[in-house]
């Protein structure tokens, strides 16, 4: 732990220094080795990083090698004009009675260190001119992966084979929400990190992104790829990558532009396997449980993962009895899940029990007990939507509401999700309609 | 010149003779009472914006939410950096300016005296209508300070009225920096060439016309957000198939040039401050005001450079890398010039001289990340994390408001007529200088380990640099407190201060008593 060891070397020393002179600072002095204790056991368990996360595509070694070329010429240059700096600031004082030169300008230096600067500059935009036209030239893809970002949670759909679905964040709430000390929950390992679906690309191809958003501006990151393009409404943003063979594991990465609430809350979580696993997991529809996938021995067989809980993320992925309404959107065709839900006949405890587990979209915005944010986010708990007219509430959560954050959800929820969640919600939070929406009421709502 | 005509008017007038405390403070036409003001008010939006930063810090200590949720999170961030922007930083230098320009010019006054009283007067109350959006429902704006749309259009009314107090800082700023244009074109003392100005008055002329040109662009992007909130017009509102990019576009056409109205007055600071210690003068004096010109004029054509990620063509992307590589070469120019104005020279380190070479220092690190961010293909990976977080609170902490703590001590005696206490200001600047880089150095690590900005939790393993960096920004917040103590120790007492205050400073303002008095160059002085 350098960083601990620097910190001790130069803050101790300075506190102790500064309270032995000055009496008042002797509070301060005390202050500080309560930071520093605490700061100490905090860093029980630390996996720090200082630079770039490993790189494990062409592009992401060459940005890396420029970074690393730049950030040393940049070293040289400022050893060398502190250098001089501090010398002089040693040499030429006046406890030394050093008698000042009047000297004031020089053509001949100036000129040189205006044009040598420039030349430095030359020698590093030669490469970075070269990787930036490598990075941009999305053509001979061999697949393509249309992202969309939404507050909060991104959409995957692969253009060539059709599979679609939705990516959320999987760390439970419990973890997140420290200000109750009693209920919390110490962060996992892969905190924040972690979603309930992930994305799957074939190593060794290139794969190219399509990538847009739905409400604000969004940005798609792998700090291992090498990519992060900004996800915006009403473009389309295109982005590649070809992930080495042999680099087959989990990747993280995180939204990286500001878009309200819940920016934090959106990682991305992409999934590197071998050109054949991907294949059978494109055959079976993008099937976790009936692909090769799901065999937790072509995961460690593979034993190329970076992170080492890769296998307990993809256990999760495996297990997983499908436990958010978006798993069944990615995996069940939506005419197959329309034809069962006209065919169900739906009781008002399933509806409730479905529509709470569909309501955690809601709470993102309307908040776990649907109170919302004032000004910002309105309440569900009494609000004339949720206890008015059925069909309003239908159309505000199918098609959104201009102008505001709240996003159309048709595309999103099956006519199921919907009547459950509203059923749910106009039974909910105080609210005591006694309404039951049924999955038929919706599908007679849809354009 | 009329202005010479009005002071022989007033030769009744004693020297010293002040209004009574109401008409003084509230109704001044006077350039250095009206340059208190905003020296006092910068310095109270520095440790209300500082205020906010501790907030952020503070649930930055550990993973999790502890002490506030993401949407006041976000309203944080926002805020804290409008207020340092539009409230610390630009009042500051205003401030800096009016005291000193007139001075430094041999003018009696700024050009315009009642236009400098209104354009100091509209800042409080665009800030009272900035901060008192915490108390409407939803919050303060939280969409960031670069207001992007399609956010900012969600916002609640706090985003309006965060529009109309940009517009009324816009104001406030164009209409001070017209003055700063009239005095230095009009004023200047007799003999006193262009070419013979004092470095700052040379930076902030250029500053003042950066701020006409980018200001009204500014008032323009929030005007049009304006009505695409509540007229129905869709300039960037892409459900009525307005264009996003185009906010960003117009917004940093703004806002690069800001960025070097921030710095270049700086910049000027320390080009007094150096050869005052140094006891030698200035080198490269026409190089240095070339450098300045054209770093001005680099600044118009490099703004997309904040933007690399939002899918530019690749000619766009090369272009503005280019073109942000080359400022390095201007700048360049003015670290080497004040370092060789330190060389040979006969040094000696009181406390405007140590912020000095701090600032020369620190503000070359932050450039030099600045250079790396120029590099399009890195800084897809440096974008929004917090390696960029380090970078500007580099250049514009230990850049712009450490230039000012250097200023303030420099001419303090000469505001005050007293000398501070130099054992203080010396542990202020320490205390400052270790804790600003216990702060923000290890964001570097962070943002390069890929934390992303503007986010109110974070995964674990960023928990360690992320509680270093709290802890330095608690020592950064509570050492200023010292700051406040030596200014006002100063105004109240002190050893008496000569005219000259150090060992035979350049320029006018050294040739007239300290304190200055309330009324200076009734007679212009000849410039040899």
């Amino acid at each position: 732990m350098i960083f601990l060891r620097i910190k001790i070397l130069i803050g101790v020393p300075l506190i102790m220094v500064l309270s032995r002179h000055i009496k008042s600072f002797a509070k301060i002095s005390a202050f500080g080795s309560f930071l520093a204790a605490a700061l100490f056991s905090g860093l029980a368990q630390a996996e720090y990083r200082l630079n770039f996360q490993d790189p494990v595509t062409e592009v992401a070694r060459d940005i890396f090698g420029l970074h690393m070329l730049i950030f040393w010429i940049c070293v040289v240059i400022f050893v060398l004009v502190f250098g001089v700096m501090f010398y002089s600031i040693f040499a030429h004082r006046k406890s030394k009675n050093y008698e000042p030169s009047q000297f004031s300008h020089s053509t001949s230096v100036e000129i040189v260190w205006t044009i040598v600067p420039f030349l430095i500059l030359v020698v590093m935009a030669v490469p970075a001119t070269q990787v930036l036209i490598k990075m941009e030239d999305t053509t001979k893809s061999d697949l393509t992966i249309k992202i969309t970002g939404y507050q909060w949670k991104w959409g995957y759909e692969y253009l060539d084979s059709g599979i679609n679905f939705y990516s959320t964040l999987s760390t439970p709430r419990e973890q997140i929400d420290q200000f109750d000390k009693e209920n919390a929950v110490e962060p996992g390992e892969n905190y924040l990190l972690e979603t309930d679906n992930v994305l799957v690309v074939p190593s060794g191809k290139k794969v190219r992104a399509l990538i847009t958003a739905n409400d604000v501006i969004h940005a798609w990151w792998i700090p291992a790829f090498g990519t992060k393009k900004d996800a915006i409404p009403g473009y389309i943003n295109e982005l590649w990558f070809n992930v080495d063979v042999g680099k087959e594991g989990i990747y993280r990465g995180q939204c990286a532009e500001l878009c309200g609430k819940d920016h934090a809350y959106m990682p991305i979580v992409v999934k590197v396997v071998t050109s054949a696993e991907f294949d059978s997991w494109v055959a079976a529809g993008g099937n976790f449980d009936t692909s090769p996938l799901a065999s937790e021995e072509t995961i460690q067989g593979a034993g190329k993962d970076v992170n080492p809980t890769t296998a307990a993320l993809t256990q999760e992925i495996v297990a997983e009895p499908i436990s958010s309404s978006s798993v069944i959107d990615a995996l069940v065709p939506v005419a197959n899940a329309a034809d069962e839900a006209s065919a169900k006949t739906w009781t008002e405890d399933e509806l409730m029990a479905k529509g709470e587990k569909v309501s955690a979209m809601c709470s993102a915005c309307h908040g776990a007990t649907g109170k919302g944010i004032p000004g910002v986010f309105p309440a569900i708990a009494g609000s004339a939507v949720a206890t008015g007219p059925i069909d309003d509430h239908i159309n505000i959560v199918l098609y959104g509401k201009p102008g505001t954050a709240m996003a159309a959800f048709a595309a999103q929820l099956s006519d199921e999700d919907v009547a459950a969640v509203l059923t749910y919600q106009r039974n909910s939070f105080g609210n005591d309609t006694g309404d039951i929406v049924l999955p038929a009421d919706v599908k007679a709502k849809r354009n | 010149m009329s202005h010479a005509a009005t002071a022989h008017d007033h030769d009744h007038d004693h020297h010293d003779h002040k209004p009574p405390f109401f008409q003084r403070w509230f109704m001044s036409t006077n350039h250095k009472d009206i340059g208190t003001l905003y020296l006092i008010f910068s310095l109270a939006m520095l440790f209300i914006g500082g205020a906010m930063a501790l907030v952020i810090r503070a649930e930055l200590w550990q993973p999790g939410l502890q002490f506030v949720d993401p949407h006041f999170f976000n309203q944080m961030t926002t805020v804290h950096a409008l207020v340092m922007v539009f409230g610390a930083v630009m009042p500051g230098f205003v401030g800096f300016a009016n005291w000193m320009i007139p001075l430094m010019v041999g003018a009696p006054d700024m050009a315009l005296p009642r236009m400098n009283n209104w354009s100091f007067w509209i800042l409080p109350f665009a800030f009272t209508i900035l901060l008192s959006s915490f108390f409407v429902p939803g919050g303060a704006p939280a969409s960031g300070w670069t207001l992007y749309a399609p956010l900012t259009i969600q916002g609640g009314m706090s985003v309006d009225m965060g529009i109309v107090a940009i517009h009324m800082m816009g104001i406030s700023s164009i209409m001070g920096a017209i003055n700063v244009i009239v005095t230095v074109l009009n004023m200047r003392a007799p003999g006193m060439t262009l070419m013979k100005m004092p470095m700052f008055v040379w930076t902030w002329l250029i500053t003042a016309f950066l701020l006409i040109a980018v200001m009204p662009v500014f008032a323009g992007a929030v005007t049009m957000l304006l009505t695409d909130r509540h007229f129905g017009t869709a300039f960037f509102n892409p459900a009525g198939g307005g264009d996003p990019v185009l906010y960003q576009h117009i917004f940093w056409f703004f806002g690069h040039p800001e960025v070097y109205i921030m710095i270049l007055p700086a910049f000027g600071i320390i080009s007094h401050i150096i050869p005052t210690f140094a006891r030698k003068p200035l080198f490269g004096y026409s190089s240095m005001v070339f450098a300045t010109a054209a770093i001005a004029f680099l600044s118009f054509i490099v703004w997309a450079h904040h933007m690399f990620t939002v899918g530019m063509p690749l000619q766009g992307e090369l272009f503005f890398m280019y073109a942000t590589m080359l400022i390095s070469v201007p700048t360049g120019v003015k670290v080497f010039n004040w370092v060789t104005t330190m060389w040979r020279g006969s040094m000696t380190f009181e406390t405007p001289m140590l912020y000095a070479i701090g600032v020369v220092f620190l503000f070359t690190l932050g450039g030099l990340s600045g250079l790396m961010l120029a590099i399009t293909p890195a800084d897809f990976q440096y974008h929004d994390t917090y390696f960029v977080v380090a970078h500007f609170h580099y250049v514009l902490f230990s850049g712009a408001v450490m230039a000012m703590m250097g200023g303030a001590f420099f001419w303090l005696p000469k505001w005050t007529g007293h000398m501070y206490n130099e054992t203080l200001g010396k542990i202020h600047f320490w205390l400052t200088a270790i804790f600003f880089n216990i702060t923000f150095f290890p964001q570097h690590f962070l943002g390069l380990a890929g934390m992303p900005r503007r986010y109110a939790d974070y995964p674990v393993q960023f928990t360690e640099f992320n509680q270093i960096s709290s802890f330095g920004a608690f020592g950064l917040g509570l050492s200023q407190i010292l700051f406040v103590y030596i200014i006002v120790a100063t105004v109240r007492g002190g050893k008496k201060a000569t005219a000259e205050v150090w060992e035979k400073p350049e320029g006018l303002e050294w040739t007239v008593p300290s304190p200055a008095p309330f009324h200076t160059f009734d007679e212009p002085p000849v410039v040899k």
